[in-house]
C-alpha cells in the first residue's frame, strides 16, 4: 500500500513497545486532559450548529461526531504504544463528564469504545504503522465502535435504515475528522518542535535533514 | 436516640463523604441497567426511584437542576429523532428520552462530588491499577484549570489580532482548530517539562512506590453502593417481571 | 545527606533537529558543599547543563550525548515556570511525591513533607490547595518537593525569572536557607546576576559558543569588563539597563491619531473554569487610568494587582461588570475583532499564544492582511534581528526570539494603541532592548503605549506610571 507517509511514518515507539518513558504516561494523560478542555471550548462554540443539524435529518448528526473521536487517535500517532489511543480518549471522556455533559458517566464508555476502535487498527498493524490511510480507518473504526453502542443506548426504536446512515456518516466523520484531522494536527504539532520526544518528532526532523 | 434534623443532616453529608469508587460505579451501573427501560411506566419508576433518592441524599439540589438541564436538551433530542425515524409513535419516542434521562442524570449529578484525587488514591490502592498510569493522570488533572485559562489567553490572543468566532460556521471552524492547536503545543510543553521534574523525583523507575494516604472504606459506602446496585437493577427487574 | 560532588567530562550535546551541537568538549566540575552560579547569553547551553546534571537529557529532552557525567548523590531539580513541577490538588501531597516513589513507609513519607515544608517557610497547612498558591510560594512548593528526598546538590534553572522582585527575594531567601542548614552543593542558572552574587562562592560564565569563558570567584568578576564576558545579552551587575532600540519611524508611526483610551471606575471579574464549576476572582475593583498619547504609560504594581488585566480590559478584551472604558460606541468590549485591531495591538505575556501560522514571514502580515494594511516584511524582520528565521516554524523560536516576532506579529500593523503584557519578563538585554525600544519608537511617533510590567528598568524608561494594588490605584 502506498500513501504519502508511508515511508516516514513507521518509526516505532523507544524501548519496548510497553516500556513507557514517564514522557509518555504524561504525554497521553495531558492530551486526554487538554482535549476535554477543548472539548468543553468547542461545545461552547459548536451548540447551536449540532441543534440545527440535528433537527435537519437525525442520523446526520452522526457527522458531528467526528470531533470527539480526535483524542484517541492523536494520542495514539503521537505515544505509539499499546494503551495510548484509549487511555487519552477515555481521560478527555472523564474531563467532560467531570464538566457536566448529557451523556453523564456513560461519556466514559463511549470514550473506551472510542479508543478501543482506534487502539484495534494500530493493533492490527503491530504498532508500526502511523500513516494517513492508517489514521483514517482508526477514526473510522472509532465512529462505527461508537454508532453501534449509540444504537443500543440512544435510539433503539430507529428504523434499521436509519441507524446504518448514523453509522455510516459517523464513520465518515470519524475517518475525516478524527482520522485525516487527527493526522494533519500531528503533522502540524511535529513542525513545532512539540513532539520531539516521539515518533513523529523524530520523523519531521528526519524528513527535513535529507 | 438521633434528632431527625441531625440524622438528615448525616444523609446530606453521605454523597459529600461517599469514596469516589461508589459514585462512580452508581454512575456507570445505570448504564446497563438504562437498557431496560423498555416501556414509559419502568422508564418513569427508575428515573422516579432516582430523583427521589437524589432528592433524600444529595446535599444541594442546586449543582444537579444544573445539570438536569443539561441532559434535559440531549432527551428532547432524543424524543424528536426517535419519533421521526421510529415510526411517529409517541409512546416509543417518550420511553427513548426517559432512557436517556435515566442513563445520563445520575453520573451528570454525581460527577459533581467526584474528587479526582481520592478517585486516583482509590484506582491505585484499591482496585490496584499501574501506579505510574494513575499518578501521571491525577498530575495531568491538575494542569485543568491551567489548560482552562490557557484557553482563554489564546481566544484573547486572537481576538486582538482581528480573528474571532462568527456566525460562519466555516469560519468558527477555522477558529475552534487554530485554538485547539495552540492549546496542544501548550499542553505538550507543559508534558515535557513536566517529565523533566517528575523524573527528577524519581518517577521514572518508581515501579513499586507507595501511597502516602490509605485509602478507607465505610459502611456508609457499602451501603451507598447497594442502593446504586439496587436502583440500576430496578429497570431490569421490573422489565423481567 | 552528603553534599554531592558532581562534573562534566569532555560533555556534548546535540537536540534533535539541530545541525550543531549546543555543547562540545565541555568540562565542568563542582566541589562537595560548593555555590556555584553559572550565567550566560541565551542559547549558550546553560540549562543543557543542569539538565545533563540531573539526567534527564536522552530521556524526555531528544538528541545525541557525548562524553561523560557524573554525580555522586541525589540531585533536585528547580525548573523556571513556577508550577511546572506540581503533581497533586494539596500541598502535603504534592510534597510527598518524591518520598512516595522512592517506596517510603508512610510515618517517613509526612516526618519529610512536614520538615521540608518548614524549611522553606510554607505558611499553609498540608490540605491548602495547590491551585490557591502564588508564582513565588510555587516555586517555594516545589523547593520542598525537591527538598523531601534530600538532595546532596540542588540544580535551579532561572528559578526567579518569570517573579516580581518581592516573590524572587522569597524564593532565594528559601533556597539558601535550604543550602546553609542542610550543607547541599548548589548551581544556579540565572540571567540577573546580582542578586545571588553576595551568596555564593563561584561564578561561571559560559559564552555564546558554549566554552567557559570565565570561572571566577564573584570577587575577581566585579574587577572584570562585564560586556567582554558574556557579550552584551547577560545582565552582568555594574552594566546599565541597555539602550533601547531606535526603530525608524515608518515601521512604527500610527496609521491614525489613537482613541483617546480611559477607564472610568472600571471593575473586572476574570472568570475561570475549573473543574468543580466557575470560579470568579475580583482582578479590578473601580480603576481609573487613562492612556496619553505620544507616551508610554507603565503599569505596575505586585503580581496580582491587576495589571495584566487593565491592559487586557483598555485593549477590549475583557468585559467589565461595571464602570468602562471609554471609547466610541458601541461599548468597546463589543468592537468587533477587526474593528478594534485596527485602534489596539495587545501582545500577550506568552508570546506562543498569540501565534496563528507556521511561518515568521506569514505571522508578521497575518493581522495586517486581514485589515488591508501593507507592511515590508523584510524590513521588519531586519529590525528586530530576525531576518535569518523568516521561514522558520515560529514555535520552533527561542524565547528572546519569540517575544520579538510576538511584538512584530501582534504592532506590524501599526495601531496608534499598544498594549503589553509582561513584555521583558526573562529575557536577556539584547531582546530588552528590542522590545522597550519598539514601545519607545512608537510612542515617539505619536502612538499611546501601556505596558504592563513589574521590571523596574522598564518603568524607569516609561512616561508615566500608575501604580495598582490589589485591583485599585494606589500612586498616581
Amino acid at each position: 500500500m502506498s500513501h504519502p507517509s508511508a515511508s516516514t511514518s513507521t518509526t516505532t515507539a523507544p524501548g519496548g513497545l510497553m516500556a513507557y518513558r514517564t514522557i509518555d504516561i504524561v504525554t497521553a494523560a495531558t492530551l486526554g486532559v487538554a482535549f476535554g478542555v477543548a472539548f468543553w471550548g468547542w461545545n461552547q462554540l459548536y451548540l447551536l450548529i449540532a441543534n440545527i443539524s440535528v433537527f435537519a435529518f437525525p442520523p446526520s448528526g452522526g457527522l458531528l461526531g467526528g470531533p470527539w473521536l480526535i483524542a484517541g487517535v492523536v494520542g495514539g500517532l503521537v505515544v505509539r504504544r499499546p494503551g495510548a489511543a484509549v487511555a487519552t480518549e477515555v481521560i478527555a471522556a472523564f474531563v467532560s463528564g467531570m464538566l457536566g455533559n448529557q451523556w453523564g458517566f456513560s461519556v466514559l464508555v463511549s470514550g473506551l469504545l472510542e479508543g478501543l476502535g482506534v487502539e484495534l487498527v494500530l493493533a492490527v498493524l503491530l504498532y508500526r504503522r502511523f500513516g494517513l490511510v492508517v489514521a483514517m480507518l482508526a477514526g473510522a473504526c472509532a465512529g462505527v465502535f461508537e454508532s453501534v453502542y449509540e444504537w443500543y443506548s440512544y435510539y433503539p426504536d430507529w428504523d434499521l435504515g436509519y441507524r446504518l446512515a448514523h453509522l455510516g456518516f459517523f464513520a465518515l466523520s470519524g475517518a475525516l475528522v478524527a482520522g485525516l484531522g487527527g493526522w494533519v494536527l500531528v503533522r502540524g504539532l511535529a513542525r513545532t518542535g512539540a513532539l520531539d520526544a516521539f515518533g513523529p518528532g523524530r520523523e519531521h526532523h528526519q524528513r527535513h535533514a535529507s | 436516640m438521633t434528632r431527625p434534623e441531625a440524622r438528615q443532616h448525616q444523609l446530606r453529608g453521605a454523597v459529600l463523604r461517599a469514596n469516589p469508587l461508589v459514585l462512580l460505579a452508581a454512575g456507570l451501573l445505570v448504564v446497563p441497567g438504562s437498557f431496560a427501560v423498555r416501556s414509559l411506566p419502568i422508564g418513569l419508576v427508575a428515573l422516579g426511584a432516582y430523583l427521589l433518592a437524589g432528592v433524600v441524599l444529595l446535599p444541594s439540589l442546586r449543582p444537579a437542576l444544573g445539570r438536569l438541564g443539561v441532559v434535559m436538551l440531549a432527551s428532547v433530542m432524543v424524543v424528536y429523532s426517535t419519533w421521526l425515524l421510529g415510526g411517529h409513535e409517541v409512546d416509543t419516542a417518550l420511553t427513548a428520552g426517559v432512557r436517556v434521562l435515566v442513563l445520563a442524570l445520575p453520573g451528570a449529578v454525581l460527577a459533581v462530588y467526584v474528587d479526582p484525587s481520592r478517585l486516583a488514591d482509590e484506582l491505585g490502592q484499591r482496585l490496584g491499577l499501574p501506579a505510574r498510569f494513575v499518578v501521571a493522570t491525577s498530575a495531568a488533572l491538575q494542569r485543568f484549570d491551567q489548560l482552562g485559562q490557557t484557553w482563554q489567553h489564546l481566544d484573547r490572543a486572537r481576538r486582538a489580532r482581528g480573528f474571532g468566532p462568527s456566525r460562519n460556521p466555516v469560519r468558527t471552524f477555522g477558529y475552534a482548530a487554530s485554538l485547539t492547536f495552540a492549546l496542544l503545543v501548550s499542553a505538550l510543553r507543559g508534558a515535557t517539562q513536566m517529565s523533566i521534574a517528575m523524573d527528577a523525583r524519581g518517577f521514572a523507575d518508581a515501579h513499586r512506590r507507595t501511597w502516602a494516604e490509605p485509602v478507607v472504606w465505610t459502611v456508609e459506602d457499602s451501603a451507598l453502593l447497594c442502593l446504586g446496585i439496587a436502583l440500576a437493577a430496578l429497570p431490569v427487574i421490573l422489565y423481567a417481571l | 545527606m552528603t553534599p554531592a560532588r558532581a562534573a562534566l567530562r569532555g560533555f556534548g550535546w546535540q537536540p534533535l533537529g539541530r545541525r550543531a551541537p549546543v555543547l562540545t568538549g565541555l568540562d565542568l566540575a563542582i566541589e562537595p558543599g560548593e555555590r556555584l552560579l553559572l550565567t550566560g547569553p541565551s542559547g549558550s547551553g546553560k540549562s543543557t547543563i543542569l539538565r545533563a546534571l540531573a539526567g534527564v537529557l536522552g530521556a524526555s529532552v531528544p538528541g545525541e550525548v557525548s562524553g561523560a557525567v557524573e554525580v555522586d548523590a541525589r540531585i533536585g531539580l528547580l525548573l523556571q515556570n513556577p508550577g511546572d513541577a506540581v503533581v497533586a490538588a494539596r500541598i502535603g501531597r504534592d510534597v510527598a511525591f518524591g518520598p512516595e516513589n522512592a517506596a517510603m513507609a508512610r510515618e517517613e513519607i509526612w516526618r519529610r513533607v512536614r520538615e521540608s515544608l518548614a524549611a522553606i517557610g510554607m505558611p499553609y497547612a498540608l490540605e491548602h490547595p495547590t491551585q490557591a498558591l502564588s508564582g513565588g510560594e510555587l516555586q517555594r512548593l516545589a523547593l520542598a518537593g525537591v527538598l523531601a528526598l534530600e538532595p546532596g546538590l540542588l540544580l535551579l534553572d532561572e528559578p526567579t525569572s518569570m517573579l516580581d522582585a518581592a516573590n524572587a527575594e522569597g524564593v532565594r531567601r528559601a533556597v539558601l536557607a535550604v543550602v546553609a542548614q542542610t550543607g547541599a552543593s548548589l548551581l544556579v542558572v540565572e540571567h540577573h546576576v546580582a542578586p545571588w552574587l553576595a551568596h555564593v562562592d563561584r561564578v561561571v560564565v559560559l559564552g555564546a559558543d558554549g566554552h567557559i569563558t570565565a570561572d571566577t570567584s564573584p570577587q575577581e568578576l566585579a574587577c572584570m569588563d562585564p560586556a567582554a564576558l558574556a557579550g552584551d545579552g547577560v545582565w552582568m551587575p555594574g552594566l546599565p539597563a541597555p539602550t533601547p532600540l531606535d526603530l525608524p519611524a515608518t515601521l512604527v508611526r500610527p496609521r491614525h491619531a489613537p482613541l483617546p483610551l480611559r477607564a472610568e471606575s472600571l471593575a473586572v471579574e476574570l472568570r475561570t473554569r475549573t473543574m468543580r464549576g466557575p470560579v470568579t476572582t475580583p482582578a479590578l475593583r473601580g480603576v481609573d487610568a487613562e492612556l496619553a498619547g505620544a507616551a508610554v504609560t507603565a503599569f505596575t504594581g505586585p503580581s496580582g494587582a491587576g495589571k495584566s488585566t487593565l491592559a487586557a480590559a483598555l485593549a477590549g478584551l475583557l468585559v467589565p461588570v461595571a464602570g468602562r472604558v471609554v471609547a466610541p460606541e458601541p461599548a468597546w468590549h463589543r468592537w468587533r475583532p477587526r474593528d478594534r485591531a485596527a485602534q489596539v495591538g495587545w501582545v500577550p505575556q506568552n508570546a506562543e499564544h498569540g501565534f496563528l501560522t507556521s511561518r515568521v514571514c506569514h505571522e508578521v502580515v497575518v493581522t495586517a492582511n486581514r485589515l488591508g494594511v501593507e507592511v515590508d516584511v523584510g524590513e521588519t524582520l531586519e529590525a528586530v534581528g530576525l531576518s535569518h528565521l523568516a521561514d522558520a516554524n515560529p514555535y520552533q523560536l527561542s524565547g528572546g526570539e519569540q517575544r520579538r516576532l510576538a511584538i512584530v506579529a501582534a504592532l506590524a500593523h501599526r495601531p496608534p494603541v499598544l498594549l503589553l503584557d509582561e513584555p521583558t519578563v526573562g529575557q536577556d538585554r539584547d531582546t530588552w532592548a528590542a522590545v522597550v525600544g519598539w514601545a519607545m519608537s512608537a510612542a515617539r511617533a505619536g502612538a499611546a503605549v501601556g505596558v504592563a510590567s513589574h521590571d523596574p528598568a522598564l518603568a524607569a524608561a516609561s512616561d508615566h506610571e500608575v501604580t495598582l494594588e490589589r485591583g485599585r490605584v494606589a500612586i498616581r
